[in-house]
């Protein structure tokens, strides 16, 4: 069995928005979307503050509550845990959109684009069928699915590998196979304290966020 | 019928801003540039895993923005201003062309240079020497040419690391100063943000130390990305670094045990043990001229070199000397008192103890007191390591430092303060301490090491403007006069950037006495730079460029520069324009490199409309105005970043030929294939587009230039700066021999041993001298580091302006919550920002991670032609800050700080 | 113990989705009340049209109409699909009462049942958006409930007063409803963990809510109890349903345009780099 999770260390990351931008043409959002996003966080009072950046999106969850609201079933959860939108069946309720607790659905309206005006990318990756529904990060599925086909490992070959996870120039993301006890993800998780965000909504999520070193592997 | 789409992965690389060049692939799809991803065929080679930042991937959006300019133009307006359409029309390249090469002829008759001995031709290029990666063969025009004015700046030279630069490449060959990230284990950053500065090598060597351990103290006004990301933050008061830096110092020299210190470090490899006389100078052997030490094998004074020496570090002695100062003048003469340099030293830090840096820095004296313990109990005096095969020392600290605290007033103090402790715990250019990245000033630029070169006194040559009667000349060789009052700005192709690069701009106003009067170019060129934006004073900067006569302005889209232009000539840019660039070695910011070689950025796809490569428009000026040989000999020489004949084979271009763009890269491939492989291939361009690099492993142990100290058998030049205080004195003397007295305040900062002034205070007698008391603009204004739109006119960018939206700050001036609520200001509130003479508006942002006496405003915006930008309503410093000799330094810096006053906007009206 | 930068207002669902809820829920009431308490049978007409209302504005606001029927296949677990499969039953049983004769008591209890059924749905997907702290309260599903029979009752008064004054019974009933929706509506309060912005929208309209609650169950016991002439019975009947129906209008209102932040990101723990923040 297979169980595809994201790993964010939030010690290594910087908030540049290279994961954003990498996954805005990867998937040819349209402006505004941000599948992948990275948040700055604050907390405390001067002079005792602290900031974070926190990469967040679709987290993928165990029991995904836009699925269980969305009255058409265009959203799905597969087998490996990947949940998708089938974007011919969506009706563009938005119902998912308020149904997510991790705020990770768009839907566009109409076609927008940078400079008003279609530029020649956006016309070739132009794709209307995401007009009007919900949309979101897919853990970059066809990647995936198209990787596995050829028999490379998601996470480790950058062909079979999110974009954001390629990009990422911290090296703060990690994707894997969270039933695979020797996977990158699951050496991550055992090797350092880590939550997951909103826990106690009972989403289960797939997307974990490290701390810490775990004090056993403290030097 | 189901299409064919073909697609492709074309390998380039990015050079927008000084952390790189990284790699890439971009996706073309049926001819169009899709997407852009990591090129991971580099990720052995490239330490960042062949990634790029966020900034490239902006480059698609960049190709195919509407608002490009992609046909040459005139201007028909002949009045210029802020306020007046230039009437832009489009004409033929041939017309464009026959315009700029019918000027540039005509300033061939005159005589290149003017009456006032000025090059008639100015060329600004802007990002600290990143559009040369950009720019194809045009170095060679410019080359071909004859004496070029490339000193009205954008802000290089002055709101850059400038002191860094100078005392960074004279101490150590650290024309950036940067810590050996994958040893280091404790790092004092003061200012230097280098999580959003320091590209993909920085982040990317960054987030393996701190997930390994390393502690980084950032010490710095504003929370700022790597403040966020250290383990402990210190809100120290603007432009009070070196009051920190010197408790720092007192602490290890006077509370700490001696013994902790790395003496055989500080006794054999700096000049601590040198004698100093009674004037200040070193006591020297009076037949070889040597500075002395005393030998405590032998209990007498012996010149620094002689075998067997045990160096005393500390001490007052006497010996039979001679002093000599300034101007080979013999000071001393006969049996002279001395003391160590060490001992000055120590005698001199002996007042700045935290407890009198507290009231300065507004950090408690408890804390720098840990931080400096922290920093020696890190510091593993005594230990190695091994290097290739080589022991080295092993010293895992470091200190950094950022713009505004390594630039401008109290930047020399804070500098020399940095590198004296870095000496003190022996961590200087060793693993894991405090190194340098590579040389500017100094040559070769291509090799760090072969630059170090035997000097005097036991110190490495530089090469020194001079300041000897015989050879300073108040005639200088452009506007800013750099080999004139700078010393340490040498003269180098780099050194004209690195001058004062403002006095250009304020000296065509009204020159100071003594220098040839400024004069306006007859032909300004200006290529991926925007002075009218990034500059200080950006109003009366404009009203300056609209007085040039004739200025040709490569343009991406209209701007806030080529606003002022005669003619637009349109760029094939970052991914349509072709050119082979160095890579690897050591570099900056974090460039450090196991590999080198070359790498290529190639045309991913055609040109847009009518824009052209920059070789080819130089190839085209060259012959047009004659000078196709030299051009041609230019590029045969290395103007296209390799000698194309060399130990391993000659691929010479016929200077008698007209050659393609794809024929000079051809040579200048298989010239830098023939290097990286040592003779053993000669790859030319087709194989270079398919590959995209090419490498040889770079040693470890280059990364540090201790070895080639020992080799050479030279010491470090600190801590006692008897070569700048004597250079200095004699600077002095020759301005005053020709009645040039305006440089005094500046040549105070020449001192052997600097003491800490109220740099501070400088900036408060600004508001006194423009009409307003300093406590009715309580507030400092600082800027700070936009990864996202640093450099590459990405204030353009729709990708970009969305993605830094989610970075706090991108929207106004930052604010401390306290502060902000104490003036009525809330989240988003419009306000207005004051110094007594000019006012800008924004929008507040408020936050806790900010001095209550402190405002932010990231990066440069208050764009008012550059489409998109124009729209942001983010104010900029540059438009509250002035171009003043007061605030300039003895290197020629300023620093990016302003004080104001800040309110709700229309508040103002109301009282 | 947790952080986190502030959470904004669901951008999604706009008026459109709140008149769903508002006129579906009024009107499905007002069907409850029509189909036991009497009245003339154009009433069943004007609940209809409110839920048709409803429905016609939210559908409105669909990203692909055209694919509206895919709305129903997912009965296994969206109340938005069974929402979608009860409105039927609901309009096909107010055109049996309206195209047949006087009613059978089947037809009242089929009426009222489908009615019921439809705002109860209508409470579930409110609850089952987990994305909206305030709408995910378990206490939403009762009280979207009873506000929806408390409005329906209301406007089951003003309108049926044009037949003259009301019987006791349905002001029992009405008194009953307003009771339900002001004990749930304050123990709903009590239990949400909202974002302040949120909970400061929702006490806003709370007050209005309040007075709309209490002044028609004051004026409902008045009624109830005291012996009124008529006019001055149609007067209060008049009051008190507007009133009623107003105010519950005007949470649901709230509570979906005003009151529907999100929870925004939360940290449970802050990034340890390099060594413990101190």
């Amino acid at each position: 069995m297979t169980r595809w999770a994201m790993v964010a260390d939030l010690r290594r990351c910087v908030g540049c928005q290279t994961c954003t931008a990498s996954c805005k043409h990867a998937n040819a959002t349209p402006p505004g979307v941000q599948w992948r996003r990275v948040l700055d966080m604050e907390f405390g009072e001067y002079p005792d503050v602290q900031r974070a950046f926190v990469p967040v999106g679709c987290q993928h969850c165990d029991e995904p509550s836009c699925l269980d609201v969305c009255p058409t079933t265009a959203t799905k959860k597969r087998a490996d845990g990947i949940v998708t939108i089938d974007y011919d069946l969506c009706i563009g309720c938005a119902y998912c959109a308020v149904a997510c607790p991790y705020q990770a659905r768009y839907k566009t309206e109409r076609a927008t684009f940078a400079y008003g005006q279609a530029s020649a990318h956006e016309t070739q990756r132009r794709d209307d069928s995401r007009l009007a529904v919900a949309t979101k990060c897919t853990f970059c599925v066809d990647r995936i699915d198209a990787g596995l086909a050829k028999g490379l490992t998601p996470g480790v070959d950058p062909e079979a590998t999110p974009a954001c996870v390629n990009a990422c120039i911290a090296e703060a993301m990690t994707f894997g196979d969270l039933e695979d006890a020797n996977s990158n993800v699951s050496r991550l998780l055992e090797a350092n304290q880590h939550f997951r965000m909103h826990e106690e909504l009972g989403n289960g999520p797939g997307f974990f966020y490290l701390w810490d070193r775990l004090e056993e592997t403290k030097p | 019928m189901t299409a064919v789409t073909t697609t492709r992965r074309v390998p380039t690389y990015c050079y927008q801003c000084v952390a790189g060049p990284d790699l890439l692939t971009v996706k073309v799809e049926d001819g169009v540039a899709t997407e852009v991803e990591p090129n991971f065929c580099a990720a052995d080679v490239h330490p960042g895993g062949g990634r790029v930042c966020v900034k490239a991937f902006g480059l698609v959006q960049k190709t195919y923005n509407p608002h490009r300019v992609l046909a040459p133009m005139k201007r028909t307006n002949p009045k210029k201003g802020r306020d007046e359409d230039p009437g832009f029309v489009e004409i033929s390249w041939d017309e464009a062309l026959t315009l700029i090469a019918g000027k540039l002829q005509r300033v061939r008759e005159q005589g290149l240079t003017d009456e006032s001995g000025y090059p008639r031709v100015a060329a600004s290029f802007g990002g600290a020497g990143t559009p040369q990666s950009y720019m194809g063969t045009f170095p060679a025009f410019l080359a071909a040419w004859g004496p070029i004015d490339m000193g009205f700046g954008s802000g290089q030279g002055v709101k850059c690391y400038h002191s860094e630069h100078l005392y960074g490449e004279f101490w150590h060959r650290a024309f950036i100063v940067t810590p050996d990230t994958p040893l280091c284990n404790y790092l004092i950053s003061c200012g230097s943000n280098i999580e959003a500065s320091g590209g993909v090598t920085g982040v990317f060597r960054h987030a393996q130390a701190r997930v390994r351990g390393m502690k980084r103290v950032q010490v710095e006004p504003h929370l700022s990305i790597t403040g966020a990301c250290s383990a402990e933050w210190v809100p120290i008061k603007p432009k009070t670094d070196a009051a920190f830096l010197f408790s720092l110092i007192h602490v290890l020299l006077h509370e700490v045990p001696r013994e902790r210190l790395d003496l055989p470090f500080l006794a054999q490899r700096t000049a601590s043990p040198y004698l100093v006389g009674p004037h200040g100078y070193y006591l020297r052997d009076r037949a070889s001229r040597q500075p002395l030490v005393w030998d405590l094998s032998t209990q007498t004074a012996r010149v620094h070199d002689s075998p067997g020496l045990q160096e005393a570090i500390e001490g007052r002695f006497e010996a039979d000397a001679i002093e000599i100062g300034p101007d080979g003048d013999v000071l001393a003469d006969g049996l002279l008192p001395g003391s160590t340099a060490f001992t000055r030293l120590v005698d001199h830090m002996q007042p700045y103890s935290p407890e009198w840096a507290q009231t300065i820095c507004d950090v408690p004296a408890a804390t720098m007191r840990r931080i400096a313990n922290e920093f020696i109990d890190h510091a593993c005096v005594g230990q190695t390591i091994d290097i290739d095969g080589l022991t080295m020392p092993y010293r895992p600290v470091a200190l950094t430092m950022g713009k505004t605290v390594n630039n401008g007033w109290g930047g020399f103090e804070c500098c020399w303060a940095r590198t004296v402790l870095t000496t003190l715990v022996g961590a200087l250019e060793v693993p894991g301490g405090t190194i340098g990245t590579t040389v500017r000033l100094t040559r070769p630029m291509s090799h760090r090491h072969e630059s170090v070169k035997p000097g005097p006194d036991g110190f490495m040559h530089y090469p020194l403007n001079p300041t000897d009667k015989a050879h300073w000349s108040p005639s200088p060789n452009i506007r800013n006069a750099y080999r004139t009052m700078v010393p340490l700005a040498a003269d180098g192709p780099w050194s004209q950037a690195l001058g004062p690069t403002h006095f250009s701009w304020l000296f065509l106003d009204e020159t100071p006495k003594g220098l040839p009067r400024v004069t306006l170019p007859e032909v300004w060129i200006v290529y991926r730079t925007n002075p009218g934006i990034s500059f200080w004073d950006t109003q009366a900067l404009g009203e300056k460029m609209a007085r040039f006569p004739f200025m040709v302005a490569f343009a991406y889209t209209l701007d806030e520069t080529n606003h002022f232009a005669d003619v637009l000539l349109p760029d094939a840019t970052d991914l349509e324009s072709l050119q082979l660039w160095r890579i690897g070695g050591t570099k900056y910011q974090e460039s450090f490199w196991d590999h080198e070689g070359f790498a290529l950025r190639q045309p991913v796809v055609a040109s847009h409309g009518q824009s052209r490569d920059l070789t080819d428009i130089a190839t085209e000026l060259a012959r047009r105005t004659g000078l196709a040989e030299k051009y041609v000999a230019a590029i045969n020489k290395g103007a296209g970043g390799v000698p194309l004949k060399g130990e391993h084979g000659d691929y010479s271009l016929d200077l008698h030929k007209e050659h393609s763009r794809e024929q000079i890269w051809d040579a200048v491939c298989r010239a830098a294939s023939a290097e990286v492989s040592d003779g053993a291939s000669a790859h030319g361009l087709d194989w270079w587009k398919e590959h995209g690099l090419a490498t040889k492993p770079y040693p470890r142990r280059d990364w540090y230039l201790l070895p080639t100290m020992v080799k050479h058998g030279l010491r470090f030049e600190l801590p006692y700066q008897e070569r700048l205080l004597r250079v200095g004195t004699e600077l002095g003397r020759r301005l005053h021999e020709h009645d040039m007295h305006w440089w005094d305040t500046q040549l105070k900062e020449y001192q052997a041993l600097p003491v800490w002034k109220d740099f501070p205070g400088l900036w408060e007698a600004v508001i006194g001298q423009t009409g307003g008391r300093a406590q009715d603009y309580p507030f400092w204004l600082l800027t700070a580091r936009s990864m996202q739109y640093a450099w590459g006119a990405n204030a353009g960018s729709q990708l970009m302006n969305e993605v830094a939206d989610n970075i706090t700050g991108h929207r106004g001036v930052i604010i401390n919550t306290g502060a902000a609520a104490r003036l009525g200001i809330a989240d988003g509130d419009a306000i207005e920002i004051a110094t007594p003479r000019r006012k800008v508006h924004g929008r507040a942002v408020v936050r806790q991670g900010i001095r209550p006496d402190t405002l932010l405003l990231i990066g440069q915006f208050d764009h008012w032609a550059t489409p998109l930008a124009k729209d942001f309503g983010v104010p900029s410093m540059n438009a509250l800050a002035t171009m003043s000799m007061d605030l300039t330094d003895a290197t020629g810096s300023g620093a990016d700080i302003v004080r104001v006053k800040i309110s709700r906007a229309g508040a103002g009206a109301r009282s | 113990m947790s952080f986190g930068p502030n959470p904004w207002h669901q951008q999604s669902w706009d008026g459109r989705a709140a008149a769903n809820f508002m006129f579906g829920g009024a009107g499905s009431g007002l069907i409850v009340f029509a189909a036991l308490a009497g009245g003339p049978t154009w009433l069943l007409l004007a609940g209809a049209a409110l839920v048709g209302l409803g429905l016609l504005s939210v559908f409105s606001e669909l990203g692909r109409p055209l694919r509206a029927m895919n709305v129903i296949r997912h009965p296994a677990r969206s109340w938005m699909t069974r929402e979608a499969m009860v409105a039927p039953v609901v309009f096909a049983a107010v055109a049996l009462a309206w195209f047949t004769g006087p009613r059978a008591a089947w037809l009242s209890g089929l009426l009222a049942g489908a009615a019921l059924a439809f705002v109860y749905c209508q409470a579930r997907m409110l609850q089952a958006a987990k994305g909206i702290p305030a709408w995910r309260e378990p206490l939403t599903v009762p009280l979207i409930v009873a506000t929806g029979l408390t409005e329906g009752g209301g406007l089951w008064l003003l309108l049926a007063s044009a037949a003259g004054p009301a019987t006791v019974l349905p002001w029992v009933a009405f008194a009953l409803a307003l009771t339900a929706r002001l004990a749930l509506w304050l123990a709903w309060r009590r239990r949400l963990r909202a974002a302040s912005r949120a909970l400061a929208a929702i006490d806003r309209a709370g007050h209005a809510f309040k007075a709309a609650t209490l002044l028609p169950l004051a004026l409902a016991i008045l009624a109830a109890s005291s012996p009124l002439p008529p006019a001055a019975l149609i007067a209060l009947q008049v009051v008190a349903g507007a009133l009623a129906a107003a105010g519950g209008l005007w949470f649901k209102f709230t509570l979906v345009t005003r009151g529907a932040y999100n929870q925004g990101f939360a940290l449970s723990h802050l990034p340890v780099r390099g060594v413990r923040h101190i």
